[in-house]
């Protein structure tokens, strides 16, 4: 008896030694740091790759961010909606959570053909659910409210300096001219032709806009990873930037005097 | 001796007129502020009360109310708020004119107990006082009503919204009725006469056709919108026994449009034609479907690109692809920033409603029509009130109508 005991005894030892082994890989320290740099900085320049042409290292980083970015999400839907809205509740004796849980767990029927049938509740639900909580809301906000908010400013002419005047009358005159562009019950064409026309240069004008600030936005997360490459292109990361940098334009010169390149591009032309 | 005397006479003097103006503060209980009552806010969710009484005209410069309510179960008097005299008055309510006759002859102050006490639960009681101040001292109170707030079923203040609604779902009728007799007439939109040119190439040319519908859920117009023209998009391809694939961001998204697409091969009498993996799911994380889409067009080298949907930042990644690898394109969404990325990538765009009006437009069903004239109707009110509007509010405002200001303003209200 005192033989197992002491067996056991020394089981749950080498288990516990083995857990905090495991756990402590998992202590950020200085190697982990340099991987991490290796890691962070071969996929920005795996997924920049691209630019050139398809390849095995765009390959490897667009699946290695897919698996990634499902594990994520399903880590999500268990901590963030499994846990805190159906399971916590139903141990607290919350029963109400468990029928809209059955027309969401309705949909998964969809993988069986032959009950597929069920998963209609949940879609009919949520489609019911969907156009009682927009139609109220866009009838006020995409309708009312925007008549509401283009004549609002007209209503403190008497102390409206003029070129407020003017402003609000541009903006009424742009949200006449744009709805008029997407009307479709009569053909553009005369004088309506022409107040389509500047509904189009009230539009090409946001658009514009909106190019502009998008693209500096961009710019701003193209800097950020130029700054990742840049960071770790250090002695400290061992020069990771350069070396897979070197690497893949070696890959690619070796493809290329092979003819392996070449190859590839008839192959494709063959079968388009 | 008499610097002596005078100091205790001084001293005498400063504790005397102390306590005279102690005694001065401590003059009797406040006067009671009359007509003070406390009421359910109407038309709410029951998280508020509104508090009434007269204003009072011979109130002196720089008289100001503070207001305080106590929950049975906190206890304890909380600050509302403080404010001046001339301040809050029933017309300061916003509540339109047909659910609300306050004037400024009455203060009126809503106070939301949801935010002064969090969540409380239905029929919790609520005591409200309100004190006046001159220069900072109380001068009256009123004496503490006692209120508990309930729940509205009607809204009446909302009133415009039902009316609204209910002419359009009128006119929708009518124009169902009107279409299937008469049929109802929709301008060209070159856009969606640019789909048949790019299912006959991708038949010509023998590759596949992809339709990425987005990254939206089902409960987005957009994404709804881009079912519908999947319908007919699916219909063709099953016509010209072409080959398609739809990618998904959305498993819901990808159920509804796998239903949409066997209905399609079987309108177009190929059921035969029709797979399952047309439909298949990619990634629920946007840059991973981006990137996987990016990866299946320029391997497939698609003969045509459709971006049907709701889209944010991956839009021009994916028109970016198909422009690279010399398909034809056609994009269409709601999303205003994201258009011009599809202006400059793609060959025909659908901006906003032209995409609403792509379903009825390829399909001519009479319901659709109809939702689309409806539509139609409700951007001609939209026009003739945003300029009927701006005269009546400029004329009101230009010679004091108030009233009239206030009736149009009222009846364009959103909540």
């Amino acid at each position: 008896m005192e033989f197992f005991t002491h067996s056991w005894a020394m089981l749950a030892g080498q288990l516990a030694h083995g857990w905090v082994w495991f756990c402590g890989l998992f202590v950020v320290t200085e190697s982990w740091m340099i991987a991490g740099g290796w890691v962070a900085t071969g996929l920005t320049i795996f997924l920049f790759s691209f630019l050139y042409k398809d390849n095995p290292f765009f390959k490897v980083a667009e699946h290695l961010y897919l698996g990634a970015g499902m594990g994520w999400l399903f880590q999500v839907s268990v901590t963030n909606v499994w846990i805190p809205k159906i399971w916590e509740p139903v141990s607290k004796g919350e029963l109400l959570v468990i029928i809209p849980s059955v027309l969401g767990l309705s949909l998964l029927t969809q993988f069986v053909p032959k009950i597929s049938w069920i998963s209609r509740y949940g879609f009919t639900f949520m489609m019911g659910y969907g156009a009682g909580l927009a139609i109220p809301a866009g009838l006020s906000t995409d309708f009312i409210s925007q008549i509401g908010g283009t004549i609002k400013p007209f209503s403190m002419l008497a102390t409206m300096s003029p070129w407020a005047i003017f402003n609000s009358l541009v903006v009424a005159c742009g949200a006449i001219c744009v709805l008029f562009y997407f009307f479709f019950s009569v053909e553009h064409k005369g004088h309506l032709k022409k107040v389509s026309n500047v509904g189009i240069y009230f539009l090409m004008i946001y658009f514009g806009a909106a190019f502009g600030n998008t693209v500096m936005a961009r710019f701003s997360l193209l800097y950020g990873r130029f700054d990742d490459v840049y960071t770790y292109s250090g002695a400290k990361y061992f020069y990771a930037s350069q070396i897979i940098l070197l690497g893949m334009v070696v890959y690619f010169l070796v493809r290329w005097f092979t003819g392996k390149d070449k190859k590839e591009l008839d192959a494709e032309e063959t079968a388009g | 001796m008499t610097k002596n005397k005078l100091f205790l006479f001084a001293v005498l003097v400063i504790f005397t007129s102390g306590s005279v103006c102690a005694a001065a503060k401590k003059a009797g209980p406040a006067a009671v502020l009359p007509g003070f009552t406390a009421e359910d806010m109407p038309y709410d969710a029951g998280e508020a009360v509104l508090l009434r009484w007269p204003v009072n005209p011979a109130a002196a410069a720089g008289t100001a109310y503070e207001i305080y309510v106590s929950s049975l179960e906190a206890g304890g008097w909380v600050k509302v708020t403080e404010f001046d005299a001339a301040a809050k008055t029933g017309a300061d309510i916003g509540l339109p004119f047909w659910a609300w006759n306050g004037t400024k002859d009455e203060h009126a102050v809503k106070v939301e107990l949801n935010n002064l006490f969090g969540n409380f639960p239905p029929g919790a009681v609520f005591t409200c006082k309100a004190a006046v101040l001159e220069k900072g001292a109380l001068k009256a109170e009123s004496l503490p009503a006692t209120i508990a707030p309930q729940g509205n079923w009607f809204r009446l203040d909302r009133l415009n919204n039902l009316i609204a609604l209910l002419g359009l779902i009128t006119v929708f009728f009518w124009a169902v009725s009107h279409a299937k007799r008469k049929g109802l007439f929709i301008r060209r939109i070159a856009g969606l006469d640019a789909i048949d040119e790019a299912i006959g190439r991708a038949t010509e040319m023998g590759k596949p056709i992809f339709y990425v519908p987005g990254i939206g859920s089902m409960s987005s117009i957009s994404t709804i919108a881009s079912a519908f023209i999947l319908g007919e998009v699916s219909k063709k391809v099953a016509q010209y026994d072409s080959h398609i694939k739809v990618p998904h961001y959305d498993p819901v998204v990808m159920t509804v449009c796998k239903e949409v697409v066997k209905q399609s091969y079987l309108e177009a009498g190929r059921p035969d034609s029709y797979r399952d993996d047309i439909n298949h799911f990619v990634s629920a994380d946007q840059f991973s479907y981006a990137a996987s889409v990016d990866g299946m067009i320029s391997r497939e080298k698609p003969a045509a690109c459709f971006y049907m949907g709701h889209f944010m930042a991956e839009s021009l990644l994916l028109a970016e692809v198909g422009a690279t690898s010399g398909a034809i394109q056609i994009a269409g969404t709601d999303v205003e920033h994201q258009l011009p990325f599809f202006f400059t990538a793609c060959d025909y765009t659908l901006i906003g409603e032209e995409l609403y009006a792509a379903g009825a437009y390829l399909s001519k069903e009479p319901m659709l029509l109809s939702a689309l004239k409806v539509q139609d109707l409700g951007k001609l009110v939209v026009m003739v009130s945003v300029f009927f509007g701006m005269i009546l509010v400029s004329l009101g405002a230009k010679f004091g109508w108030d009233g009239l200001v206030r009736v149009v303003m009222d009846l364009f209200k959103g909540y």
